[in-house]
């Protein structure tokens, strides 16, 4: 019997671990790949919500008796009847839904119904939540207080007695808004209620394709067996995707009542008052170091700001390796959104905190900050890949690594910074089934779906390196809820869950074709080379057939059902970053000129993928520094950030030269994901870099023109 | 980063004539004229939407439109965007196109219209009679792509795609207006269009990479195929 599957060393592989071209990429380009917002189906409806535009609200009336005569308008569901409560601004402000012909008559619709309401006090910030007799908009059972512990661990009497001692002692208030997934494609589902071979066909647009037929088995009132969802193709989750909410809940009771197919995707400004957020943070970090840079007491005061959730922050001292800690964490609510988990749930807002501490550390002490990151991150990879930045950045050049620079005579100023990340990128139960027939052709399926990452093409490319074919000789089907279920991808645990099954099918694949080969070459299983689209005796002088020869001695398609395997899965990933930034002293303007990432993640599936997600990383965590805020009008409650032209996200003019690093010194022969790590360092280390730059530390974000001013000059 | 006059590389509308979408909406409350504030709004915009040549339209009709080479007839109201044209009321639709803002913010309508690259968000399906229009679907198919279709997969300047069939004719018409265009100079002709998962880096790599072959090539190669 030939060994249990492995991914073998990497000089051996002659598909994986290179640029393997996407296999859906000539359809995404040409426009001919169908997303969930393209599904068109005979005698589709088009629905549109209509939202309390403010955040909370006593209900007196909706009319919807104007808008039911309109042209075009088929069905009205009304979600908030009179004398209900509006009681945050999210899913719940959702009053009614039109459904029409058209999009344009569902907006008709949706402008010509009348509601009558009794504003409230909005509370969708932080301080009215805080407000003494502010209104109570936790709506958590026996709820008395908008404040809610979260987290509470060591003594931070003690931590001060240490600070009093410590060569070094920083204290900094961090400030991070709420910021959005945006992903292009929003929310939505097409549901056909119509039941063909024996399925109601959900379209969805969601990261969890296996776990959706369960979501829809209540709104359809069938048993989940008999759901088929369907994602062709998604158009961006990040973390915001894996339920049906509240508009895949009406979608579905729409389609029931009607019987007709409904398309319900979420408007923009939908997207942006209830497709999910970031949670905001404001934190009060304490750190102290000896003599040598060594870190040795760090104390958090921290708030997470989820709006009706708890927000994520997974505290100090993050990556870094302190003895003393001490910490107070509390989750303040108010009557916006929930925030869901977005790549990294947590992270970015604690990498922000720490890391600029960490860098005030090294300042105060004028020590270089990379070494007293090396001093201080436990692993050796963190070590390595810090030399691996600062060469890439140009560090060893750079004239001033342990103070600020001097602002030259026309008021600009360039900088270094850096930051570090981890991850550990789940694994875990996934499945793939691997089809070999009799013509020759392969099919790899399984229900997973793929973001943006690159899944489809390796469920196609594992198959392919095992059985010495090429990428485009087997055909990968994925997002579909019917073929052998996957993981949610959550947590950058799709790689590391899906992979590991398709190795497995494709081995078992091999091991059952060699068995067949037996009579025919001579062999043994486990005795044969598949390469280049043959397969040859191991050391047997030269015989062979060809793929096409092979699959001739099947009289039936070989299917086999892969698993996940703990031995080919490791989620243990490590990443550093690096930022090169010019400040205009004069109109607090910061450009981004460079930024450097180095990652791990085992053996790389796919190399042009993982860098281009790497560079998605570094840019999404640009975009968070510099630009990303979600405001809300305090006094009225109205979400005033909900488009893209008040919501900035970066675009092609702020892009950097990026410089994105697969670290080749991890030899490690297992797979797992790596994407949260990404984007978790990249606005930290350009504050880091605008300190370096000018001596001014950013510790409210985004960086832009004012904030950098207030800084420099104080309020002006 | 550029020092260039701040003209959008997609303006929202044909080039020449002064209809667009949001100066229309301003006259034409449609049925929203149900709405009071809306109806008072149009009164106030009533005279400012009269441009030279508008023709006054109501209810839905049926105009011609040039797509891809191909003449379709489609039935538009007055105020139905190119983009809902193209996505909703034709059949087959051509869905390539993507409503992403609605409103001219991200590009991921774009199409071409006559050479030029405009949102179709912001487009009036009735203005657009007879004039050529190429979507993304026009460019090339999957059997048969455009070198810059080609080049967005060989250097992946795609990830989740949803704004890459906006990017790909943003491109194309950049690299027609400027086909020397440097680094800075790409980076301003795109600068109509977003992409959330981060491709930007890997879309330049491409269009350097068509900037080569075409240079190689000795010029302008780009077909005309399906224009």
């Amino acid at each position: 019997m030939s060994p249990d599957p492995s991914w073998g060393k990497r000089a051996d592989l002659d598909v994986l671990n290179r640029d393997i071209r996407r296999v859906d990429g000539p359809e995404k380009v040409t426009g001919r790949a169908v997303y969930t917002h393209d599904v068109r189906l005979p005698n589709m409806l088009y629905a549109r919500t209509l939202r309390l535009q403010t955040a909370r609200a006593k209900i007196n009336s909706v009319d919807v008796e104007a808008a039911r005569q309109l042209p075009g308008v088929v069905h009205i569901h009304i979600e908030k009847e009179a004398g209900s409560e509006v009681k945050y601004s999210g899913d719940d402000s959702i009053i009614a839904v039109v459904a029409a012909e058209t999009m344009e008559a569902a907006l008709d619709g949706v402008r010509a119904i009348a509601v009558d309401v009794e504003k409230m006090p909005p509370v969708v910030t932080e301080k009215a939540a805080k407000a003494a007799n502010a209104p109570l908009v936790n709506y958590g059972r026996n709820a008395d207080s908008n404040v809610t512990s979260a987290s509470e661990s060591g003594d931070p009497a003690e931590i001060d007695a240490i600070m009093e001692g410590a060569a070094a002692a920083v204290e900094l208030d961090i400030d991070i808004p709420t910021q959005h997934h945006v992903c292009l494609e929003t929310h939505g589902h097409v549901v056909d209620p119509a039941e063909r071979e024996g399925f109601v066909h959900v379209y969805a647009s969601t990261q969890n394709v296996s776990g959706m037929p369960g979501q829809f088995r209540q709104t359809l009132g069938r048993d989940s067996d008999s759901i088929r969802v369907i994602t062709p193709h998604m158009g961006g989750g990040f973390g915001a995707k894996f339920g049906a909410g509240l508009e895949g809940a009406l979608a579905a009771r729409i389609a029931r009542e009607t019987g007709r197919p409904v398309h319900f995707m979420l408007s923009r400004a939908d997207e942006f008052t209830l497709g999910g957020n970031r949670s905001g943070s404001k934190q009060r970090i304490r750190l102290a170091a000896d003599a040598k840079g060594k870190l040795i007491a760090v104390d958090l005061d921290a708030e997470k700001h989820g709006g009706q959730g708890r927000g994520a922050l997974p505290g100090a001292p993050y990556r870094y390796a302190v003895d003393n800690v001490s910490s107070r964490v509390v989750s303040v609510k108010t009557a916006a959104d929930s925030n869901r988990a977005m790549r990294a749930p947590g992270h970015p807002q604690a990498s922000f905190g720490m890391e600029s501490a960490v860098d005030m550390i090294a300042y105060a002490l004028k020590m270089d900050p990379v070494e007293v990151r090396r001093r201080n991150l436990p692993s050796e990879v963190h070590s390595r890949q810090l030399d691996t930045v600062a060469k890439e950045i140009g560090w060893s050049d750079h004239p001033h690594k342990t103070a600020p620079g001097a602002v030259g005579a026309d008021g600009m100023a360039v900088g270094i910074g850096f930051g570090a990340a981890g991850w550990g990128p789940g694994g875990r139960s996934s499945q793939c089934d691997v089809t070999v027939n009799p013509d020759g052709s392969v099919v790899s399926a399984t229900a997973t779906q793929d973001l943006g990452t690159g899944a489809r093409t390796y469920v196609a490319a594992i198959v392919a390196e095992e059985l010495g074919l090429q990428v485009n000789d087997v055909l990968a089907k994925i997002g579909d809820s019917e073929l052998p279920p996957s993981v949610a991808s959550g947590g950058s645990v799709t790689t590391g869950s899906s992979a590991p099954a398709i190795k497995d099918a494709a081995h078992q694949v091999r091991e059952a074709l060699e068995a067949k080969l037996e009579p025919v070459l001579g062999a043994a299983v486990g005795g044969y080379v598949w390469k280049d689209g043959q397969v040859s005796v191991r050391d047997g002088g030269g015989q062979a057939l060809d793929w096409k020869a092979v699959c001739a001695l099947l009289r039936e398609p070989l299917v086999v059902r892969g698993q996940f395997k703990q031995a080919l899965y490791r989620g243990n990933i490590h990443g550093v970053q690096a930022a090169k930034v010019e400040v205009d002293t004069m109109t607090g303007r910061v450009r981004v000129l460079k930024m450097v990432a180095v990652q791990d993640q085992g053996l790389p599936l796919n190399r042009m993928a993982l860098r281009s997600q790497i560079n998605g990383g570094m840019i999404q965590a640009l975009s968070y520094g510099m630009l990303e805020q979600r405001v809300f009008d305090e006094q009225d409650g109205y979400l005033l950030s909900d488009n893209l032209d008040l919501y900035k996200i970066a675009g092609p003019q702020e892009m950097p030269e990026m410089v994105a690093l697969i670290d080749d010194e991890d030899e490690r022969e297992s797979v797992c994901g790596m994407a949260e790590a990404t984007i978790i360092p990249g606005h930290s280390a350009i504050a880091n870099a605008i300190y370096n730059a000018c001596g001014i530390r950013l510790t409210k974000m985004p960086f832009t023109a004012d904030n950098v001013l207030e800084a420099l000059y104080g309020k002006v | 980063m550029t020092d260039q006059k701040p003209i959008p590389p997609s303006s929202s509308g044909p080039p020449e004539e002064g209809l667009s979408r949001r100066s229309f909406l301003k006259g034409a409350g449609g049925a929203a004229a149900a709405s009071s504030v809306l109806a008072a709004q149009a009164a106030a915009g009533q005279e400012a939407a009269v441009a030279p040549g508008a023709a006054t339209l109501s209810g839905t009709n049926e105009v011609e439109l040039t797509v891809n080479g191909e003449s379709r007839k489609v039935a538009v109201e007055p105020r139905t965007t190119l983009l809902s044209a193209l996505r909703d009321r034709m059949e087959p639709a051509l869905t390539g196109a993507k409503l992403v803002c609605d409103m001219g913010s991200c590009g991921a309508c774009t199409v071409v219209i006559d050479g030029q690259p405009v949102y179709s968000c912001m487009t009036l399906a009735a203005r657009c009679s007879g004039k050529a229009i190429t979507t993304v679907e026009g460019f090339g198919s999957p059997d048969k792509m455009s070198d810059v279709q080609d080049a967005f997969c060989e250097k992946d300047g795609l990830m989740c795609g949803f704004c890459t069939p906006g990017f790909v004719v943003a491109t194309h018409a950049a690299l027609d207006r400027k086909p020397n265009a440097d680094l800075d100079e790409l980076k301003y002709e795109l600068s109509g269009n977003l992409c959330r998962c981060g491709t930007y880096p890997h879309i330049f790599e491409a269009a350097k990479a068509v900037q080569a072959s075409r240079g190689a090539a000795g010029g302008n190669s780009q077909g005309e195929a399906g224009r």
